[in-house]
């Protein structure tokens, strides 16, 4: 079979990213524009400001990743893009250069969703075994999902709340750090002894998370520590913290590869950078003898190798959208 | 020699494409929130009535504000990403500019933008279209002072106002606009980005 080369287009949060793989699995090139240090100072990402640098980058990333690939817009043969979910004003910004390259260069559009594109981000690694459980933990995503083979997805649970980022993030913030206080905070934990008590939330039958339970928890722990005059051990409230949330997610786990004969588990979005979940999650799938993918730390953070990587069995699965394709700022991945 | 002209800073789709100072192809439609998805679609079909490539453009004008942010970025995207691809000159102007160009009459011209909270965007031109005020965000009242001294103005402009007794609507001429402007100087597409003359809100509350 001819190669195909696959150049993909990020843009949903305050990364520009655009990258060229060859199929599937093959990274040619890639490019990565990070905002993270304009958004420190307002303790999260400003919508506007991210659409404002997006616009600002655009061309520069397109063009430097070319350049590294040494290849021109020509020698490509789709080009693959984030429509959702994500910030409605960063995606747009991906979406129009994408649509408008389609167009000049005649070359097929795919779009694709970019929870794909974390769980493509293993197949960069390592060939992808079915059935696979995709374990999709980030910023805005806590979910399970199934898949029979390439480019097949089904939501098996997901958090019936806060996403488990976001709950690092906020719980982060009540001990003291710095945002994006979420690594932060899995370092720490490693440092501390599990000492607090804290709530397991939702331990029912379902594939189901929650995570606001367990975020308020904390905070009121930190809260009447305070008013009772007692400094709070950072450290062990970390390492609480973080043996709750992650055995939460591994009980779920669990379940699902012994119910769903699952061969391969897959951990995908920015958590799977979690130095805890890793290490749970290696355990969990040594024990019951199931295969374990999880993206090297450059593949966590939003980038567009993964969203060309899942383009790729897009366009295999002859998946494609014309110049009408919008950004949607939710949507279900299938 | 082929121009092709997008504006997206307002509700409006203002396209061409201008061929020997002659509009071949136009769509001046409202679109409002589903803009992202119409564009480029609307684009295309320029090209197709007209019967020309999209590699046979020899530059690209621009509108890179001020007005809506989310459709300032849509346009001003395409634009740089089709100079860039294709690299041919693009330059760029102010919305304000292109209201102010459309006009008939021999007044001075005062296009006004509605930015919110009694502030708008607003420029004055004289009738060469001579910048008389920069384009800036200023409050309605600081306007009208400035407007005191001139005899004979009109405002210009597709938003409701009470503040203003006689508004002219504004349908742009896109052969007259790209006819003026054809000749400004270009700009590296890398460079070309919106002229918000508003800071994010989040920036404003650090200052």
């Amino acid at each position: 079979m001819k190669d195909v080369y696959i150049l993909g287009i990020e843009s949903s949060c305050d990364e520009t990213s655009v990258s060229i793989v060859k199929n599937g699995t093959e990274e040619i090139a890639t490019v990565i524009s990070s905002q993270i240090d304009i958004h420190k100072d307002f303790g999260g990402v400003v919508p506007e400001i991210a659409s404002r640098h997006h616009v600002k980058n655009i061309t520069i990333v397109l063009e430097e990743c070319l350049q590294k690939a040494n290849m021109k817009m020509e020698d490509v043969d789709a080009i693959a893009i984030t429509y959702g979910p994500g910030l409605i004003g960063s995606l747009l910004i991906g979406l129009e250069a994408a649509k408008t390259l389609s167009f000049i260069y005649n070359k097929p559009l795919i779009p694709v969703h970019h929870i794909a594109g974390h769980i493509y981000a293993n197949s960069l690694v390592k060939e992808l075994q079915f059935p696979l459980l995709a374990v999709v933990v980030s910023g805005g995503h806590t979910e399970l999902i199934e898949m029979d083979k390439h480019y097949s997805f089904k939501k098996i649970g997901g958090t019936l709340d806060d996403a488990i980022g976001e709950c690092y993030d906020k719980v982060a913030r009540v001990i003291g750090l710095e945002y994006p206080g979420g690594p932060k905070l899995d370092k720490l934990a490693s440092e501390g002894k599990d000492t607090y008590k804290l709530p397991i939330p939702l331990r029912d039958d379902s594939y189901n998370f929650s995570f606001s339970g367990l975020k308020s928890a904390v905070i009121n722990l930190a809260h009447n520590e305070e008013q009772r005059g007692n400094e709070i051990n950072k450290a062990d409230l970390a390492t609480s913290f973080q043996k709750v949330a992650i055995e939460s997610i591994t009980s779920k786990v669990r379940k699902a590869i012994e119910q769903n004969n699952i061969k391969n588990v897959v951990i995908a979005g920015g958590v799977a950078a979690n130095n805890g979940l890793r290490t749970a999650m290696k355990e969990l799938t040594d024990q019951l003898g199931v295969e374990l993918s999880i993206p090297p730390m450059k593949y966590c953070t939003d980038n567009g190798t993964m969203i060309a990587a899942a383009g790729y069995y897009a366009y295999l699965d002859g998946r494609r959208a014309d110049l009408s394709l919008n950004s949607k700022s939710q949507d279900i991945l299938k | 020699m082929k121009i092709l002209y997008i504006d997206t800073s307002s509700s409006f789709l203002y396209t061409g494409i201008v061929e020997n100072d002659k509009v071949v192809q136009e769509e001046k439609k409202e679109f409002g929130q589903s803009l992202s998805e119409v564009a480029l679609p609307k684009i295309a079909s320029l090209f197709k009535k007209a019967n020309i490539k999209p590699t046979e453009i020899d530059k690209i004008i621009v509108v890179n504000g001020p007005g809506s942010f989310t459709g300032i970025r849509i346009g001003l995207t395409i634009a740089k990403v089709y100079a860039w691809s294709l690299n041919i000159p693009i330059t760029t102007i102010y919305s304000l500019e292109a209201m102010a160009c459309s006009s008939k009459n021999d007044k001075i011209h005062v296009p006004i933008i509605n930015a919110r909270r009694d502030y708008v965007f607003a420029a004055i031109y004289d009738k060469n279209d001579k910048e008389l005020l920069k384009p800036q965000h200023i409050t309605i009242e600081k306007l009208k002072e400035k407007l005191k001294m001139i005899k004979e103005y009109e405002i210009i402009s597709n938003d409701n106002f009470n503040s203003f007794e006689k508004i002219e609507s504004y349908n742009p001429d896109i052969e007259k606009i790209v006819n003026h402007y054809k000749n400004k100087g270009n700009i590296n597409p890398h460079a070309v980005n919106p002229e918000y003359l508003k800071l994010t809100e989040a920036e404003e509350s650090k200052l």
